[in-house]
């Protein structure tokens, strides 16, 4: 594959976006539920409390991805064929949650019949709003902050969660599947950021959704542990 | 107000010893050889380094004695004697003594009277805060001058009786440091006033992440997930060292968060305007280079803000990791062997992984 240049004004933005993913890291990283991965002291049950949290994400992530794609007028065709790929390649992914779900000891009809936690309804709302704007260029910022949670998933979280929970991968396939064609992902979101970063105030507006996405994210994860 | 760093020493005990002589003289835990040696050596890439110890396992000279000898070798090369420094400021990860703090017993070793004085404590970047408080006092008009030093006899941990003394087989994590860390010294001497050719300060920072972060490399707690009791807590020293807690740790699967880190303060001192990394002409940094090969750096040349290979410098295959003495060390190597010429910049970078503190100085070549 040719890789990709960018220009001046996208080398910005990755610079900047690369920042935002860092401090992401270490939001993630005072989430209780995910110091006590790192720390070796997460269960089965955590797991499974995780995956019920994280359904109702998955399930929208399509559907705002697609409305995404579906904003983007007649001068950004070539964007709209790269996003609507990438919602049809995802967008059945939830399933795929839920046999890992079972896999790992749940109860299939908990899982599909969980509501959003709080974080999710505040992220979905959120993305959901973003999408049905004319021309979203932002939502790279999004798309950026959780294509990193994907490869974060699989290079690290995956592994973690069998350790500890005393797996052997056959519960953790979704996070697993994420780190399948890393390269070629971020291929395309370099080609993404040099498309829509043309000028400082979409770098702003990227920036600016990726640091909302980032935070919404990390709500969702902390409400894992939240009953009422 | 501007610092300069008008002088560089180093202190190296003993000959230089291989990898083939490393075991030899650290001893066969349990009588037999290591397996993870090989590996843990060829992705660290360290050929040679120097212990003060000797293979029976004697300390040939103390921490304080090696940081005196570095700061009296810095001396010999500046304009002024022992009479004239003002302040001392020391660093080390664990001084020969629990108590008083390193920098008094140094002081005492040197001989300097009257001084002001700061001890550092913590791992790498102990070095780069004793700095920075001498940068600022000096900067603050407080003092003409400050004598900074920093020093590890970290080889005492790595005896083979240390580890016999923790019962059960070494696992991963606490023998990773055997073949990493080693022992040296490194000193500065800084003065408000420039002589000859030498380095401005023009700025030191560091960002410190541990509330984010586990604990990564330590001394005190009996293995990486108990954290519930420390050394000090056992009834004995001899109940913890049976425990493990007295072994020297590094939970390598945490290792990778140093690398994105110390591309995150880079990043952040680039959008303060504080590095230009164009106008960059030596990089020093206390990290072997090929960890930061991969896919960040590769994201950051993308960037736009990668630095190329030719302007890294650095001494750590030859003379070991010695902590926090290794940026001291490694700049005096520059300063002596090196090409470099008045209005280059040189950036140094320590990234710890203690518990994530990574610092960050930029200097300029100037002629007084």
């Amino acid at each position: 594959m040719t890789e990709h240049v960018l220009s001046p004004q996208g080398q910005q933005c990755l610079q900047a976006l690369m920042r935002v993913w860092f401090e992401f890291e270490r939001q993630l990283g005072r989430v209780p539920l995910l110091q006590r991965l790192e720390r070796g002291q997460f269960s089965k049950a955590d797991y499974c409390q995780l995956l019920l949290n994280w359904r109702q994400q998955v399930i929208e992530g399509s559907r705002w991805i697609s409305r995404c794609a579906s904003s983007f007028d007649r001068d950004y065709s070539d964007v709209r064929s790269t996003i609507i790929g990438h919602a049809r390649e995802e967008h059945r992914d939830y399933e795929m949650l839920e046999r890992d779900y079972v896999a790992a000891g749940g109860n299939l009809n908990d899982i599909q019949q969980a509501p959003r936690n709080i974080g999710t309804e505040a992220l979905h709302g959120f993305l959901m709003y973003r999408a049905g704007q004319p021309n979203p260029v932002d939502l790279i910022g999004a798309m950026w902050i959780i294509e990193g949670l994907g490869q974060k998933m699989a290079n690290d979280w995956a592994a973690q969660i069998d350790k500890t929970s005393g797996g052997d991968g056959s519960y953790t396939r979704f996070m697993r599947y994420h780190g399948a064609n890393d390269d070629d992902h971020m291929q395309k979101l370099y080609q993404l950021i040099d498309r829509l970063c043309q000028s400082p105030a979409q770098l702003t507006a990227i920036v600016r959704t990726a640091r909302v996405t980032a935070r919404l994210y990390c709500l969702q994860l902390e409400e894992v542990e939240h009953d009422y | 107000m501007s610092v300069y760093i008008n002088s560089t020493g180093h202190f190296l005990p003993g000959p230089a010893i291989s990898n083939d002589e490393m075991e030899p003289l650290l001893g066969l835990v349990h009588g037999k050889p290591s397996r993870l040696k090989r590996r843990i050596l060829q992705s660290n890439g360290i050929h040679t380094r120097h212990y003060a110890i000797d293979a029976n396992h004697n300390t040939t000279i103390s921490n304080a004695a090696m940081a005196a000898r570095a700061a009296e070798h810095c001396l010999t090369d500046s304009f002024i004697g022992k009479r004239q420094i003002k302040m001392l400021s020391a660093a080390t990860s664990q001084g020969d003594v629990v108590l008083p703090g390193f920098g008094s017993m140094l002081q005492a070793e040197l001989g300097l009277s009257d001084i002001e004085l700061h001890s550092s404590h913590g791992i790498c970047s102990g070095s780069m805060m004793a700095l920075k408080a001498a940068f600022t006092n000096l900067k603050a008009g407080e003092q003409p001058n400050a004598l900074v030093v920093a020093s590890e006899l970290t080889s005492r941990l790595f005896k083979a009786s240390r580890y016999e003394a923790a019962g059960t087989a070494l696992d991963f994590n606490a023998e990773f440091l055997r073949w990493m860390l080693s022992d040296g010294a490194g000193a500065l001497l800084l003065e408000t006033q420039a002589r000859g050719q030498c380095f401005r300060i023009d700025w030191i920072r560091s960002f410190s992440h541990a509330d984010a972060y586990p604990v990564c490399m330590s001394v005190g707690y009996p293995t990486d997930s108990n954290h519930s009791q420390s050394w000090q807590d056992y009834a004995t020293y001899a109940q913890a060292e049976a425990a493990g807690a007295l072994l020297i740790r590094q939970d390598v699967r945490l290792l990778e968060n140093i690398v994105k880190l110390g591309v995150d303060g880079y990043l952040r001192l680039i959008s303060e305007g504080r590095v230009q990394p164009d106008k960059v002409d030596h990089v020093l940094c206390h990290y072997s280079s090929h960890y930061f090969r991969g896919k960040i750096f590769d994201m950051l040349q993308r960037a736009g803000v990668g630095i190329a290979e030719h302007k890294w410098y650095s001494n750590l295959y030859s003379r070991g990791n010695t902590g926090c003495a290794s940026i001291f060390i490694m700049l005096d190597e520059f300063r002596r062997t090196q090409n470099y010429k008045t209005g280059d910049t040189i950036v140094c970078m320590v990234p710890e992984s203690g518990r994530f503190n990574n610092a960050y100085m930029q200097l300029t070549v100037v002629e007084a």
